[in-house]
Parts: structure tokens; C-alpha cells; sequence
């Protein structure tokens, strides 16, 4: 039964990874002017009518398109996704520099806001009517309506340029050593900007599902059997987590689209702002490149919750597909 | 009961009260908007310039205002251009079911699995330019959960009994989708719709911030943060807290009249 779902996922996956290909590739022909003009960006005007002949028969640009893109998927499936049209390294080995970094922040984020959401979650759910739950319900509210970017100006504001606490962009101290610990300080404020853009919301969702859960009979029973009560926030703890993991995944694609303007931000260099730069330089195969990548970075993170579901909710095991 | 009545009213007050200021903003604005003053740039909030002058010496207030009807102008947009697509995909995929709709479906949630930013930066990389084709971008990426909702209301509708009924009488068929699906699944789409609203100011708020959205010529709340980095490390803060405040705010309004429209829907489920 495992086999059956995870065969249904691997199928979705390779749907959206195929999907995404195709925007990323149909991108560069519906660029305005012909293809080789899009690859050589401001300067293709210099180019004579036989030279943008000749580059286009050694693009294989005079092919079908469907041929084109065959050929196409299947070198960027050996890892060539071309060479960058302002760089000219490849664009391969450019995503390479940039992914880790943008890793980085999302596992980051996504690890802290994970934690601190099913604390404040659950906190706030078991005490219904306290304090924190009603604060937690407005915050959460707040924190939705607040542009990511935008908060991240005022932390600017108040923390780099009043205060002067920590540095305002880039990754590393223009002295230092580029060590764990410089990397960290860098990181403090677009980490900060992430969790606090994500983390109400998340608390929230949990609090709700919490608050279900904890007026189910089962909870009643096991409160009248006198067993303790830090069983049975286990217990509720357990039921309502499902729901939130699932919740997680389906909202894992936000995490990359708001790395994206806190990146270019904080100047991250990471694959956002890898993405926001190629689009304003019109660096075409870059920005294929990068939208790919994205796409299987996304995938696989999907991947990875929907194991976690599989080994916390036994009904899954059991052979009841969700 | 009584409370909620009373909130309601409150968040309509203050969304109408910034819709009307923005709708009107060509009669309200103290100083033309893009009237440069050099003897005056980066001027803190004073009595003249209500929220200060930016780096070319215009008023803050004025651009603010101009702004707002840009950026509201974009996001309806684009939602009506979502709302349209939504209810026709999901509309489609819903009544008829079977295999069309699982093939649709499969599509729908691959393309809920891509950023939807990235969708919007991919597109707008070919054609930028004019506030329209922000839009017209914007509702062309937005209408997935749209689509959702309808589906998942059509689905609900159809197996109802006056449907079959409806269906019994050979009502036509177009008279059955509009009349009877359509009407009766609105409340949910319209909760999903102000929600989408709130969505699409913030990604043109987003892109026009990273320059790729509505040429910074064009005054829009997100383009005036464009530049609220550098303004910022001069020490203009305002230049950076008002447009903000005044995102988050229209946000806040929308979010909490959507919440309370779903609350009252019930079983709306998005």
C-alpha cells in the first residue's frame, strides 16, 4: 500500500517537474524577438542577419520546437542548463554557488517556525480563552497582513541603522572570515524576517486543530481514567499535528516565493536573487535555470513531508489513501 | 453576536474610508504627485508635506494616495481576471467530472506546487511593462484556489436534490450551471475572492518593491518602497513606514471582513 502512495507522489512529482520544464522553457521562445536575440540579450541589435543565421543553426534554433525542447530536457537532465548570457560561465555551476545559501535560510526558517509554532500552538490551544490564546489568534492575524519586505525595512530601520546591532546585507563581514559564526550574524535579521512572516499563522492553524482535538471523547475518557496531563497533550499533540504537516507541504512553495523578496532584501545571495536579477537583466537561460531548480527543490521538500506522514499517521500505513 | 456585527462594520468603515481617499485622491491631494521640488527633498513630516517629501522633493501624501488607486486598480483587476478563469476551470471540472476532472485536477495541483511568484517573475521577465500587464499576469496566475473552491462547491451542488430535479424538468444546461450552481456556490467564492484580493496587493506590492512589477515611474505603494532601502540609510524613515502602514492596514481590512464573511458561510472550506 506504501508503494501505491508513494508511486502516486513520485507520478504527481514528475507532472509538476515536467510542467515546470515547459514554463521554463517556452519562456525563452515567447521572449521577445527570436531566440537568439533573447540569448544575447541588449546586444543582439550588433548582430548581422547571417551571424544571427549561423547562431541560430548552432542552437539548433531551426529545429521543431518539440525537438528543441526534447534535446533541451534531456541535457539539462545530465545537469548542462547552458551558459549564462551576461556571466558566460555555466549556469550549472552559478545555481550551484547560489543553492546552498537559499537552503540555508528556508531549512532554517522552516525548522524554527516548525518548532515554535507547535509550542505556541499547542500552549495557546490548551488554555482556551487565556490570554495568549486570544493573543495569538489577533498576532497571527496581524502578522499575515504585514509584507514580508516590509518588515524587513523596519527591522533595518530600528536594528541596522538606529541601533547598529546587525549588519543591514550580504553574507559575510567584508573583514572577517566568512565563518560559521559571521554567517550566523548575517543571517539573524532575513532569518528573523521569515519566521516572524510565518510563524502566527502556523501557531494558529495548530491552535485550531488543538482546540478540536481536545473536546473529542477520547480526550474525556482518558481525563476521567486520571491519566496524567502531560499524556494527554501527547496524545492531542499527535492527532493535530497531522493536519498541520499537511498544511506545512501545501504551503512550502510561499516559504520560496517570500525567500525570494527577503533575499534580494538582504542581499542573499541565493537562488531568489539569483531569479530577480537574471529577470531584470533579461539573462534568459539563468532564469530557466533557476525556475527549474526551484521546481525540483520544491518537489523534493514535498517528498520529504509526505514520508513524514507516512510515519506519523498510521491510518496512511494502513492502505487509507488521503 | 453583537460584537462581531460591530467589528465588521468597523474594518468596512476603514477599507471604504481608503478606498474612498485613493478613489478620489486626484481632488484630495494636497501637491501634484509628481511635482519634483529640489529645495526640498527628504523632508521629515511637517506642517506643509503631511508625511514628508522623498528624494526628488515630492510629497509623500500625495503619492501615497495616487498610489493607493494603482495598486487597488491592479489587485481588482487581476482578481476579477482570476475569478473569471477559476469559476470557468473550476466550473468545467466540477459538473462533468470523471476524467476530465481528474486530469484537470492533477494539472491544478501541480501548479499550486510551483511558487506562484515565480510563475509571475517567469512571465513578467517576457512581457513587462504597463499597469494592465501586471494585471492581466496577476489574474492569469492567481485563480488556482479559485478554481478549487468552485470545483469543490459544484461537487457538493450537483448531487443536491433540486439539481435533480432541476435536471428531471430538462432544464437546460446552461441554466442549471448558472442559475442554480453558480448562484448557490457565490458565498464562497466571494469569501475566496477577498481573499485573493488581499494576495494580489501583496504580490504587486512585492514586485514593484524588487523593481520587476509596475515601472517606477508609476507612483504604486509597492514602487514607492523601491527605493525606501537607500532612503533609509540617509535616515528618511518615513519614507519607508507610511507606504508600508498603509499596505498593512488595506490588508488587515480585507483579511478580517474575508474571515468574518467565512465565518458566518460555515462550511466554506478552503
Amino acid at each position: 500500500m506504501i508503494a501505491k502512495w508513494i508511486g502516486k507522489r513520485v507520478i504527481m512529482g514528475t507532472i509538476v517537474l515536467i510542467i515546470v520544464s515547459f514554463l521554463s522553457f517556452f519562456l525563452m521562445h515567447a521572449a521577445p524577438g527570436n531566440p537568439a536575440a533573447a540569448y544575447y540579450g541588449g546586444n543582439a541589435q550588433t548582430l548581422s542577419t547571417a551571424e544571427k543565421e549561423r547562431i541560430e543553426t548552432a542552437f539548433g534554433l531551426d529545429q521543431p520546437i518539440l525537438y528543441q525542447y526534447g534535446v533541451w530536457l534531456r541535457e539539462a537532465m545530465q545537469g548542462n542548463l547552458g551558459y549564462s548570457a551576461k556571466e558566460g560561465r555555466p549556469v550549472a555551476t552559478i545555481i550551484q554557488e547560489r543553492l546552498p545559501n537559499t537552503l540555508q535560510l528556508v531549512v532554517g526558517t522552516l525548522g524554527i517556525v516548525a518548532i515554535a509554532s507547535t509550542w505556541l500552538g499547542l500552549q495557546a490551544g490548551m488554555k482556551e480563552g487565556s490570554l495568549l490564546d486570544r493573543g495569538l489568534s489577533f498576532v497571527s492575524i496581524a502578522s499575515s497582513a504585514i509584507p514580508p519586505f516590509w518588515l524587513g525595512i523596519l527591522f533595518i530601520m530600528v536594528f541596522s541603522v538606529q541601533l547598529g546591532w546587525f549588519p543591514s546585507s550580504g553574507m559575510k563581514d567584508v573583514r572577517g572570515d566568512g565563518g560559521l559564526v559571521d554567517r550566523l550574524y548575517h543571517m539573524v535579521l532575513p532569518l528573523s524576517v521569515l519566521v516572524l512572516a510565518h510563524v502566527g499563522v502556523f501557531a494558529r492553524f495548530l491552535q485550531e486543530n488543538v482546540k478540536a482535538e481536545k473536546h473529542r471523547y477520547y480526550v474525556e475518557v482518558a481525563r476521567a481514567n486520571g491519566v496524567p496531563e502531560r499524556a494527554i497533550r501527547k496524545m492531542i499533540l499527535r492527532n493535530a499535528i497531522i493536519p498541520y504537516i499537511n498544511y506545512v507541504g501545501v504551503t512550502i512553495p510561499s516559504f520560496f516565493g517570500g525567500s525570494i523578496v527577503v533575499e534580494t532584501l538582504f542581499g542573499w545571495s541565493g537562488l531568489g536573487q539569483l531569479l530577480v536579477k537574471a529577470v531584470m537583466v533579461k539573462d534568459f537561460p539563468v532564469l530557466m535555470g533557476a525556475i527549474l531548480i526551484t521546481g525540483v527543490v520544491v518537489v523534493i521538500c514535498l517528498f520529504v513531508i509526505d514520508v513524514l506522514m507516512i510515519c506519523l499517521n498510521p491510518r496512511l500505513r494502513r492502505g487509507g489513501i488521503v | 453576536m453583537r460584537k462581531e456585527q460591530k467589528m465588521l462594520i468597523f474594518w468596512l468603515v476603514i477599507l471604504g474610508l481608503l478606498v474612498g481617499f485613493t478613489l478620489f485622491s486626484s481632488w484630495l491631494v494636497p501637491f501634484e504627485p509628481n511635482a519634483m521640488d529640489m529645495n526640498h527633498i527628504y523632508e521629515a513630516p511637517n506642517g506643509t508635506h503631511l508625511l514628508g517629501t522623498d528624494q526628488l522633493g515630492r510629497d509623500v501624501l500625495s503619492r501615497l494616495l495616487v498610489g493607493g488607486r494603482v495598486t487597488l486598480f491592479i489587485a481588482t483587476l487581476s482578481v476579477v481576471l482570476s475569478s473569471i478563469i477559476g469559476i470557468i476551470y473550476g466550473g468545467i471540472s466540477g459538473y462533468f467530472g470523471g476524467a476530465i476532472d481528474a486530469v484537470m485536477m492533477r494539472i491544478l495541483e501541480a501548479f499550486l506546487t510551483i511558487p506562484s511568484l515565480v510563475i509571475v517573475l517567469a512571465l513578467q521577465a517576457i512581457m513587462q511593462g504597463s499597469v494592465w500587464r501586471m494585471a492581466m499576469i496577476m489574474g492569469c496566475t492567481g485563480w488556482f484556489v479559485t478554481a478549487r473552491i468552485v470545483r469543490s462547491e459544484f461537487i457538493r451542488l450537483k448531487e443536491l436534490e433540486f439539481i435533480h430535479m432541476a435536471k428531471m424538468f430538462r432544464t437546460p444546461l446552461w441554466k442549471i450551471l448558472f442559475r442554480h450552481l453558480l448562484r448557490n456556490s457565490l458565498p464562497a467564492i466571494f469569501v475566496v475572492t477577498i481573499f485573493n484580493f488581499a494576495g494580489a496587493i501583496f504580490t504587486e506590492v512585492s514586485l514593484s518593491f524588487l523593481g520587476i512589477g509596475v515601472p517606477p515611474s508609476i507612483p504604486s505603494w509597492g514602487t514607492m518602497l523601491y527605493t525606501a532601502q537607500n532612503d533609509l540609510l540617509v535616515g528618511a524613515w518615513w519614507m519607508g513606514l507610511f507606504p508600508g502602514m498603509f499596505i498593512f492596514v488595506t490588508i488587515l481590512c480585507v483579511q478580517a471582513i474575508g474571515s468574518r464573511f467565512k465565518q458566518r458561510g460555515g462550511q466554506t472550506h478552503v
